[in-house]
Formats: C-alpha cells, sequence, structure tokens
C-alpha cells in the first residue's frame, strides 16, 4: 500500500460556510460550476460520509451473491462494517457486522455461509436472525435469566429493500422507501434486470483497485461520454488493429463504433443524484445478449427490447454503484477511504443461462475493457488520479459543467416518455454535462439538510432548469 | 537424461528462458518479448474468487487477463507504443526478480515449470512491490522453447496503478 499524497494540499476550510458556496449554480445566467474542494477538502468528506453514506440508501450487494439461506456477504455501509444474511425463511436480513460483546467484526470472510456466527475471540454465537443464542461460560460471568442474552441481539440496520434482485440498505430508519429513493432509475434497473428469464446473477471472480481520487470522479466518469472520442481513442486503434491481424478467436468483433465516431446518445439527470447515460450500438448483434432476441421480443415492450439490444448504458445509483451495460455488464461498487482515495470493486453480472459462448465473449469483453488491467478503465483511473492532483491548489478552483446547457430540456424526453421514466433532465448527447447539475444538488442537499435521504425542495429550484 | 526426462541442462534453459522474460520486460524489448511466445499461446492470470481462491476456469470465471493468442499479446504492444494510453504514459519502471525455478515435467517436445517473481514498480503514485506464482508450459519449435501458456496467480488484490503485461 502506498503512501496517500497529502503533502502540499490545501484544506480550504470548506465548512466555515456550510457547503453552498461549493455549488455554483447559477443556470439563468449560464453558470454550472463546482469548486474543486469538493474532492480534497477533509470536512467535506467527513460531512459526505455521515450525511450520504451513512445517512440514506446505498447499494449493499445482489442477491445471487446470497442465494441460500445462511449465505451471508460482507460491506460496509460508511464507516459501518454490516453483513447481509439470507435468512432460513428465504428472506434477506442486514446486521451491523459487530459483535455485542467487545466489538469485533464477525464474520471471517467477504462471502461465506453459516448456520451461526460465532465470535473468533470469546466465543459469542449468533443465529442467522441476530439473535444471541450463546455466551461462553455464561453463567459463570452474568447474572443468568431468562431473555438476559436479548439485550446483546445484533443490531439491524434501519432499512433494508432491494429491486429486481439489487439490494439496498441504510444505517437509517427514517428514510424514503427505496422505490421512491430509486424513482425514474428503476426503470433503468429495468433494463439490466429484465435481461434475464431466470434473473441476473454476478460471475465468479472480482477486482478491487484502488484509485488515488474523490469518490465523485468515479460517478462523474461513469456517465462522461465527452471523453471516450479521446481518453479511449487508443482503445479504438488497439481494437481496430486487432481485427485487421483478424486474431479474434473466442474474443467476437469488439464495438468500437461509438469511440470512433458520433452515434445517437443522451444522458439523463434521473434524480436522487442517479444519473444515466446512453449511447447507440453500431453492432448491436455481436454483444452477447443478441442471442436471446426472440425471447425479449416476446416478453417485454418494445421499447424496452430496443433499449436492451441497440443502446449501451451506464447507470449511477447515487452514491455508492454503476450498473453498466455497454461493453460488457458490470456492478461497480464505489467506497470512499479518504477525500483522495477510493477503493472500487466490479463484478460481472450476467443472465443466468445463457449459453457458454454467451458468457465466454461477455468475460473477454469485460477483462478487455474494465478492470485495471483491461485497455480502457486503466486509462480512466489515470486520468481521475490527475483531475486530483489538478485540484490541489487554490488558483485551480472551478469546474465548469456547462456544456450543453442550452439544449437540455426539464423533465423526460421523448424517448425517456416511450421507455417510461420520468426523467429530471434530459441531455440530447452523451457528451453533454447537464445531468450533473442533478448529481451536485442532491449532494448538496443531503450536505446542508442532512441524513435522511429524502429530496427536500431546493433554492435553487427544479433539476434541470 | 535422469529417468523423467529433467536433466540439468534442461533445468538451466528453463531458468534462463524464464529471467530472459523478465529482463526484456524490465527493459522494453517488446518486440523480442513477444518473439518468446508461441503463436497460439495463453497469457492468464486469474482474478480472486474468494479470499482465498482465484477463479479456475476462464470460460466461465472473471480473470485479470485472459490472453488467447500472441496477437493479444502484441495488442497490448500497441497500446503500451502508441504513448496514447494515460495509464501507460509515463510507463512504470519495474524490475523482475525470478526465483524458485523448478521444471516440473518434460515430456518430447513439452515442458512444464513453475516460479515465483517480486516485481518492484516504480511509478507516478509511488513504489510498490507484488508478488506472483508462475506456471509455465513450454513447446519446443525449431529446436528453441517457447512460451506456450503463461498463467500468473497475482498474490495482490486491492491493486493500485495499472496492470499490464510488465507489471507481471
Ligand atoms: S468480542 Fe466477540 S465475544 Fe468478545
Ligand atoms: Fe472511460
Amino acid at each position: 500500500m502506498r503512501n496517500e499524497r497529502t503533502g502540499h494540499e490545501m484544506n480550504r476550510g470548506a465548512e466555515r460556510d456550510g457547503f453552498r458556496h461549493l455549488v455554483d449554480d447559477r443556470v439563468d445566467e449560464g453558470v454550472f460550476r463546482v469548486d474543486r474542494a469538493v474532492y480534497t477538502d477533509d470536512a467535506v468528506f467527513q460531512a459526505e460520509i455521515e450525511r450520504i453514506f451513512e445517512g440514506g440508501w446505498v447499494f449493499l450487494c445482489h442477491e445471487s451473491q446470497v442465494e441460500r439461506p445462511g449465505d451471508y456477504w460482507s460491506t460496509e455501509i460508511g464507516r459501518q462494517a454490516v453483513f447481509v444474511m439470507r435468512q432460513t425463511d428465504g428472506s434477506l436480513g442486514c446486521f451491523i457486522n459487530v459483535c455485542s460483546h467487545r466489538g469485533a467484526v464477525l464474520t471471517p470472510l467477504k462471502q461465506g455461509s453459516a448456520n451461526v456466527l460465532t465470535c473468533r475471540f470469546h466465543g459469542w454465537v449468533y443465529d442467522r436472525g441476530g439473535r444471541c443464542v450463546k455466551i461462553k461460560n455464561e453463567e459463570l460471568g452474568y447474572p443468568v435469566s431468562e431473555g438476559a442474552r436479548e439485550r446483546f441481539n445484533l443490531q439491524r440496520i434501519g432499512a433494508l429493500d432491494s429491486y429486481k434482485g439489487f439490494v439496498f440498505g441504510s444505517l437509517r430508519s427514517d428514510v424514503p422507501p427505496l422505490r421512491d429513493h430509486l424513482g425514474a432509475a428503476a426503470r433503468w434497473i429495468d433494463l439490466l434486470a429484465d435481461q434475464g428469464r431466470d434473473g441476473l446473477e454476478v460471475v465468479p471472480g472480482c477486482s478491487t483497485y484502488v484509485v488515488h481520487g474523490n469518490w465523485k470522479l468515479q460517478a462523474e466518469n461513469s456517465v462522461d461520454g465527452y471523453h471516450v472520442t479521446t481518453l479511449h481513442s487508443v482503445f479504438a486503434a488497439t481494437v481496430a488493429q486487432r481485427d485487421a491481424r483478424d486474431t479474434t478467436a473466442g474474443m467476437r468483433r469488439t464495438e468500437s463504433g461509438r469511440i470512433k465516431g458520433k452515434v445517437p446518445s443522451g444522458t439523463y439527470d434521473l434524480g436522487n443524484g442517479h444519473m444515466g447515460l446512453w449511447a447507440m450500438h453500431t453492432t448491436p448483434d455481436v454483444r452477447p445478449i443478441y442471442e436471446a432476441r426472440a425471447w425479449l421480443v416476446e416478453s417485454l415492450e418494445p421499447a424496452e427490447v430496443e433499449w436492451i439490444l441497440n443502446r449501451g448504458r451506464n447507470l449511477y445509483l447515487f452514491p455508492n454503484v454503476m450498473l453498466m451495460d455497454n461493453p460488457s455488464t458490470q456492478i461497480r461498487f464505489v467506497k470512499p477511504v479518504s477525500p483522495r482515495l477510493t477503493e472500487v470493486t466490479v463484478y460481472c453480472i450476467a443472465p443466468k443461462g445463457e449459453s457458454d459462448t454467451a458468457r465466454a465473449a461477455r468475460l473477454r469483453k469485460f477483462e478487455d475493457f474494465y478492470l485495471t488491467a483491461g485497455m480502457a478503465t486503466s486509462d480512466d483511473a489515470a486520468a481521475l488520479e490527475a483531475i486530483q492532483d489538478g485540484s490541489l491548489g487554490p488558483p485551480s478552483q472551478w469546474n465548469d459543467m456547462t456544456r450543453g446547457m442550452d439544449v437540455m430540456v426539464a423533465g423526460p424526453d421523448r424517448d425517456a416518455r416511450e421507455l417510461g421514466f420520468e426523467a429530471a433532465a434530459s441531455c440530447p448527447d452523451w457528451e453533454h454535462e447537464g445531468m450533473f447539475h442533478g448529481f451536485y444538488r442532491t449532494w448538496l442537499e443531503r450536505l446542508e439538510y442532512g441524513a435522511g435521504g429524502a429530496p427536500r425542495p431546493s433554492e435553487n429550484g427544479a433539476a434541470g432548469a | 537424461m535422469s529417468a523423467n526426462g529433467i536433466d540439468a541442462a534442461l533445468e538451466r534453459e528453463v531458468a534462463a528462458l524464464i529471467s530472459r522474460e523478465a529482463m526484456l520486460l524490465d527493459r522494453r524489448r517488446w518486440e523480442e518479448w513477444l518473439d518468446l511466445y508461441a503463436e497460439d499461446a495463453v497469457y492468464w492470470a486469474p482474478a480472486w474468487a474468494s479470499e482465498e481462491e482465484t477463479t479456475s476456469d476462464p470460460e466461465t470465471q472473471l480473470n485479470l487477463l485472459y490472453l488467447k493468442g500472441r496477437g493479444r499479446l502484441e495488442d497490448r504492444v500497441f497500446r503500451i507504443g502508441s504513448r496514447q494510453s494515460w495509464a501507460s504514459l509515463p510507463l512504470d519502471r519495474t524490475v523482475h526478480v525470478i526465483g524458485n525455478v523448478l521444471v516440473e515435467r518434460a515430456q518430447g517436445n513439452a515442458v512444464e515449470a513453475t516460479a515465483n517473481c517480486i516485481v518492484h514498480v516504480y511509478g507516478k503514485k509511488g513504489a510498490q512491490t507484488r508478488g506472483s506464482r508462475y506456471d509455465f508450459a513450454f513447446r519446443r519449435i525449431d529446436g528453441a522453447l517457447r512460451i506456450a501458456r503463461k498463467k500468473i496467480v497475482f498474490i495482490d488484490d486491492r491493486l493500485e496503478g495499472p496492470v499490464d503485461i510488465y507489471h507481471l
């Protein structure tokens, strides 16, 4: 592990008068810019952890990662270790992953299966429902009475729910229902979840990497189409020389049309900080999902089929996950470590029961593009680290996010209405930056008004004005 | 020649080849590095499936790298040489140190060996040292041993910076 680079960083003391001054939101005057201190400031980061990550809904895992009763998945909500446990009755539980005795994290592994969790320190035992069922040598140390162990039961988190297999949780209970939190973004989850007749599954194997950049750079990057024809032109060139060499055994042709040239595309502010990006595939027939075309056509509405088959999509779900369906299908989980350090874990997610050739092609495309061993994501990570480095000094204060502002529209455009989602704002080109306005407005509301995750009316008016 | 087909000369030849690959990567002699690989070579670095196990079936599970055919290695060299890859400009400096070379099997033109490798990397964000276990399969082609298969168990998991052919 390398040392974090903190040397000449300026802490601009961002909370001196709240956080509002960090987002210069004057769209009526043609201005939308964000102070780069949002990437570097310790007070901002502290508030984000408390009010965003520990104060509302976050993504936890996919249900296929806790398939059978007793399967558990360990993760964090903000700083808090938690685990999701498939209950005996098939429902899901999520508990604080900390022994009630003296605080040791309970689960021995990231993912496992257990009838009971026995603390490895002094041997207290918890059942799948979090009940403390055994205290070692209890009778010698505590006044034994019926139900005395109950006060040591594991705490449940405040709220837990899933949408089409994607599991979300909140430490706080005073949050809106998950469906309200997801809002328009739920329809975008459908576009991934509806691809499998029997649902989706996370494919074995994952990769965790550390990026020396703020977590919000991950969020921005996931829906930033503007960088593709520059940063990833080398990916397109690499693929072009590959195709020319005609040695594509086992890979299937890689689609580089979107990287090289102009295709129909767009971005959406999906409300509550969620964002979406899409671009038309130039050769949809090379995509692994194409084999399911007949079934999709007969099972889903035409608009949904069209979006699934023809449009590459990245969905960012505020605050900590991206669901991507572009060269391959990915869950990208984001964990902020410090203002300047983010841990990212990526998983391939795929329709259950797809053919072996489709699965292999999906994996090869994943490895080709994503991962820090891939030939695109590694360049993204380097670019984001350069932004972090460029944000350190006071003279480089503002990030401009006005591109495409004149042509963005409030509410859903025609495409959005056809598929059926209430976008807060629609941008007709993936090179446009209007969706960032919604992201930073939600971000600011959460920092200003604190926890809970309920969107509140903003002084700035409706998103996408 | 011993009963299992492994003799000291073969052991020296294999150790020299593995060290030579490391040297060519450290000195960025990419074309010569490519020449060490058979046309149909498989270059495989599995991902970790859990804290203790890597993935084991590239057709159904995720990998860091699963490159089938020397062309996939040429892709990497092309990208590095383009000077257009942000992750590869400036290129990280590397030193590979090879150890524990053991020839496991030899039969006809096929040879298998294992080795360990420590790679010290220095790049934009500082220095780090990482470790790998190598499983090699070689094939003798026109008298010279070529790499037919290289499996790299990259023991580090929480990865910092890019992971490319010269990091492994
Ligand atoms: S900390 Fe778990 S039993 Fe003591
Ligand atoms: Fe990118």
